[in-house]
């Protein structure tokens, strides 16, 4: 997908003790904090929704997405905000770190650092000065929620237990 | 790179101007086949083909250039008197209409004219120019001539029929002159300014809640008030088109199904200036494309048949739009020979969707509903007695995804009269927004039918009124007149908590959707601010939001209005990974700043498996007839005490009187795009109206057609019956007298239909 010569502009975030990317192009804006409304039966890791300037953006969980521990209830987090087509959804990260750029002939075949729903949104690594950054395909973290099944109704009972 | 991109907008803006032209040509020319000696129309026909040309040849269209000009040639020779309008002429016309559509289709899709050739019809249309009677054989049916004479000289043989298209009684100039007041806007631009609108209705409201006691301070926030609910309603109005974008097309489709199929029809539009969003325009389209193609296929009789039965050989199929109870009503009505009960009778209990015995005991009003079963219709010998055709389950479905509903009726002989009622928009709507736990949700309120507190089980036969859920070891229902309505745990249902261990507490909102009718238990309400002083009754208009301090004005009398809090929001699409969990229609940001999941009641009604509702044992339902029932209490404004069973109040309203608008003969009351019918309560009673105060209060009951308010000075109080219900004390809009408080009061008729 990537020619050796070109460089890409990545967002880097972190999330527990891994550091992730995605292309920075996506990215619509960060947010410190917002409140967000819960979504009863969604998938676990759609934490909610929240008001964006007149737009209504799912919460996705990267921690949930990718398998990671839970956050502890106290630790800071940071609205990722994105744009996929027309469709906006905010991935909720520890921490947003920096925007680099990186060549794509430094971006190298992914092993198998996280688990999740979203596993296979890791779509390749390079290292920074100080760590291996995870490349992360957004559209892939969604793609793995639609698949996701959500918790099971409650069955209403028949009137006459028959 | 400039000039081309520029060059592309002319192109488009040239293909949708051509696309509207069209249209109005085929009106002009259907008009013109009924009247051939209005020059006036025929000279608007041959200035819309000029343009077409003119254009075609500034952007190097040579075909379309070619044709028109073939077109205009003959156009020509009509107007200076050298040739007469016959069957011929109008066919090669509708050809080159046709053809100029295609080439404009395939300009839209590719940029180019395409290979199709088109000379042969330019030469047929020289030739019938010239007068050549030995050309135009007739190739397609949109030609085939002879139907289409009779149908006109049915109209030059009945002037006093009905008119035919709007188009007949407007003189085409006139459209042409609201065109140029009107400009082009990107849908999008119109969606990103809601938005915005939507914003500054936030803003404003946190500037509310904010402002400080300095009094110029307040009334500046009382004018952005003001100002900010008007320009939501004008935004909103921007999404509204005139039905008749659906209309219009409709001349063309019923001449040319008339001539396929052997009919001759007389079609008359009324009420195509009837507003409605854009993006519902689209989605009537096809339904109804499809009732009028049946009406002409199934419903009206071949001209011999109709002869025979002795009525007029043309058939009559009237379409018709109009503004009702906050909704849009579209109905295609049809003389021709109805549908056979009895058909569609037999065919239900052949395929097992009734018993025989069931399906004998049901009114035939009740037995038609059965041509919406999916596939049900599609049976040859529904068609072959008259029925209906193909799809009519497609139409409803189709109908009711965008929150509307069909019905039919029909007088076997007489004709077919299929009703659509769809929402006004879908960008916003009035929303019952209740808590269950610490969530809140909104209810669209169009399905909502009445809200009724729960009544705890210490308090079995106390006077305060309410219900209790029965059925434990089941499923849960409640009674309700009679009829025993599944009920859902909003709590449980939607994984909040732990179903409450105490189930006599909070309230129930009975919906019905399609044909289902269920409770919906929830803890109650928004507590919000208490609304300022006055503003009561005017919140329910303001947006996004706001408590209604109507409902607060029903707490006090009434105990349900702690679950009410009304609002009209503006409903936001939540996006497919949500969408995908099928219980939320979308979401809405109320004047607080918090985000609201809209309830998808049609996906909670299949998640929930619910059965339906049914009747309860009669002797359970007399004695809750008996006594105990409970009435609001209500002062008319010529002073008579009257009551109104609270069951069928909706919510109460105290407005000025100068809210009231008048239409018509009546008055209705607005609320964001709805439209509530108000009747004067002294008017109901056979008296004059007396003369009013600055404030009325409008008590909202539930009817048949959705709410209609019903004025009255003063609303007492909430009372529970103290003796049964005394039919031989009716009067005129009286169905009978009770004690309520010690004191004989009569009670307002409302289930004989209101007078509005």
């Amino acid at each position: 997908m990537l020619n050796t010569s070109e460089v890409v502009e990545v967002c880097a975030f972190r999330v527990g003790e891994h550091c992730f990317a995605i292309a920075s192009a996506g990215v619509a804006e960060v947010l410190s904090s917002a409140a967000i409304a819960p979504v009863p039966l969604a998938p676990p890791a759609i934490v909610g929704l929240l008001h964006l300037r007149g737009r209504i953006v799912p919460v996705i969980d990267m921690r949930q997405s990718l398998g990671l521990p839970d956050r502890p209830p106290a630790a800071a987090s940071t609205h990722l905000v994105i744009r996929l087509a027309d469709d906006w959804y905010s991935l909720l990260v520890d921490e947003v770190l920096d925007v680099q750029t990186v060549g794509a002939d430094r971006i190298e075949h992914p092993g198998k650092p996280v688990g999740g729903p979203a596993a296979d949104a890791v779509t390749g690594v390079y290292a920074d000065a100080h760590r291996l950054v995870h490349l992360v395909d957004p559209e892939r973290v969604v793609q793995a929620l639609h698949r996701q099944r959500t918790v099971p109704f409650v069955r209403h009972g028949d009137p006459h237990g028959g | 790179m400039v000039g081309a991109s520029h060059n592309e907008e002319f192109i488009q803006e040239f293909l949708v101007e051509s696309a509207e032209n069209l249209d109005q040509l085929d009106r002009d020319l259907i008009a013109l086949e009924q009247a051939p000696a209005d020059e006036e129309r025929l000279a608007s026909i041959f200035r819309t083909v000029h343009t077409i040309k003119g254009n075609s040849g500034f952007f190097g269209f040579s075909k379309l250039g070619a044709l028109t000009h073939s077109g205009e040639h003959l156009l020509g020779r009509l107007r200076d008197g050298t040739l007469v309008l016959d069957d011929r002429v109008t066919g090669s016309l509708y050809s080159m209409i046709d053809a100029v559509r295609e080439i404009l289709r395939t300009i839209q899709a590719t940029g180019a004219e395409g290979d199709h050739d088109f000379r042969e019809l330019a030469h047929r249309l020289t030739a019938v120019a010239a007068g050549d009677p030995a050309t135009a054989s007739p190739a397609v049916p949109a030609e085939n001539p002879v139907p289409a004479t009779r149908a006109a000289e049915a109209a030059a043989a009945a002037p006093s029929a009905s008119p035919a298209s709007p188009g007949a009684d407007r003189p085409a100039a006139a459209e042409r002159g609201a065109g140029e007041s009107s400009i082009r806007v990107d849908v999008g631009l119109v969606g990103s300014i809601l938005d915005l609108v939507g914003e500054l209705v936030l803003a404003r409201n946190e500037l509310r809640s904010v402002s400080a006691d300095d009094p110029a301070m307040v009334a500046a926030v009382h004018r952005i008030n003001a100002v900010t609910n008007a320009l939501q309603e004008t935004a909103v109005k921007t999404r509204l088109q005139p039905i008749d974008h659906v209309f219009n097309k409709f001349p063309r489709t019923v001449r040319d199904l008339a001539v396929a199929c052997g009919r001759e029809v007389q079609l008359t539009i009324d009420g195509g200036d009837t507003e409605l969003d854009r993006t519902l325009i689209e989605s009537i389209r096809d339904p109804l494309t499809h009732l009028v193609r049946n009406a002409i296929d199934h419903g009206i009789e071949p001209p011999d048949v109709r002869v025979a039965r002795g009525k007029p050989r043309a058939g009559t199929l009237a379409l018709r739009a109009f503004n009702e109870s906050g909704q849009v009503t579209i109905q295609v009505e049809d003389d021709g020979g109805g549908i056979l009960v009895e058909a569609v009778r037999d065919k239900a209990i052949a395929r097992g969707l009734v018993s025989a015995e069931a399906a004998a005991a049901l009114p035939d009003e009740r037995i038609l509903q059965f041509i919406f079963e999916p596939g049900f219709s599609t049976a040859a010998a529904v068609t072959s007695v008259s029925g209906r055709g193909v799809g009519m389950d497609v139409v409803k479905t189709n109908i009711e995804a965008i929150g509307g509903t069909v019905d039919v009726h029909s007088r076997p002989g007489c004709g077919t009269t299929v009703r659509v009622r769809v929402p006004l928009t879908l960008a916003i709507m009035p929303a019952l927004i209740v808590r269950s736990g610490s969530q809140r949700l909104a209810i669209p309120q169009a399905a909502v039918r009445e809200l009724v507190p729960l009544r705890p089980d210490s308090d079995r036969h106390g006077d305060r009124g309410g219900l209790r859920i029965e059925g434990l070891e089941g499923g849960p229902v409640i009674r309700l007149r009679g009829r025993l309505l599944p009920v859902v745990f909003l709590d449980e249902f939607l994984a909040l908590r732990e179903r409450t261990a105490c189930r006599d507490r909070g309230t129930v909102v009975i919906v019905r959707v399609d044909d289902h009718e269920f409770g919906i238990v929830i803890d109650g309400v928004r507590h919000d601010r208490p609304a300022e002083a006055g503003e009561q009754g005017s919140a329910i208009h303001t947006h996004a939001g706001d408590a209604l301090p109507a409902a607060a004005a029903t707490r006090g009398v009434a105990g349900i209005g702690e679950a009410a809090s009304l609002s009209t929001v503006v409903v936001k699409p939540i996006g497919g990974l949500l969408a995908q969990i099928g219980l939320y229609a979308g979401a809405t940001v109320l004047g607080d700043g918090g985000v609201v999941l809209i309830l998808d009641l049609r996906g909670m009604l299949r998640a929930a498996e619910l059965p339906p509702a049914r009747d309860a044992d009669p002797e359970a339902t007399a004695d809750a007839m008996a006594a105990g029932e409970r009435y609001l209490v209500c002062r008319t404004g010529r002073g008579r005490r009257i009551a109104l069973p609270l069951e069928r109040v909706i919510h109460l309203e105290n407005v000025p009187v100068a809210d009231l608008q008048p239409l018509g003969d009546r008055h209705v009351l607005r609320r964001g795009p709805a439209f509530t019918p108000v009747v004067d309560a002294d008017r109901l009673l056979g008296e004059s109206s007396a003369s009013a105060e600055d404030r009325i209060s409008v008590v909202v009951c539930g009817g048949p057609d959705g709410p209609v308010g019903i004025a009255v000075r003063q609303i007492l109080d909430v009372v529970a019956s103290e003796t049964p219900l005394q039919p031989a004390l009716a009067t005129s809009g009286v169905c009978g007298a009770l004690a309520l408080g010690g004191v004989a009061t009569e009670v307002l008729d409302l289930a004989r239909g209101l007078p509005c």
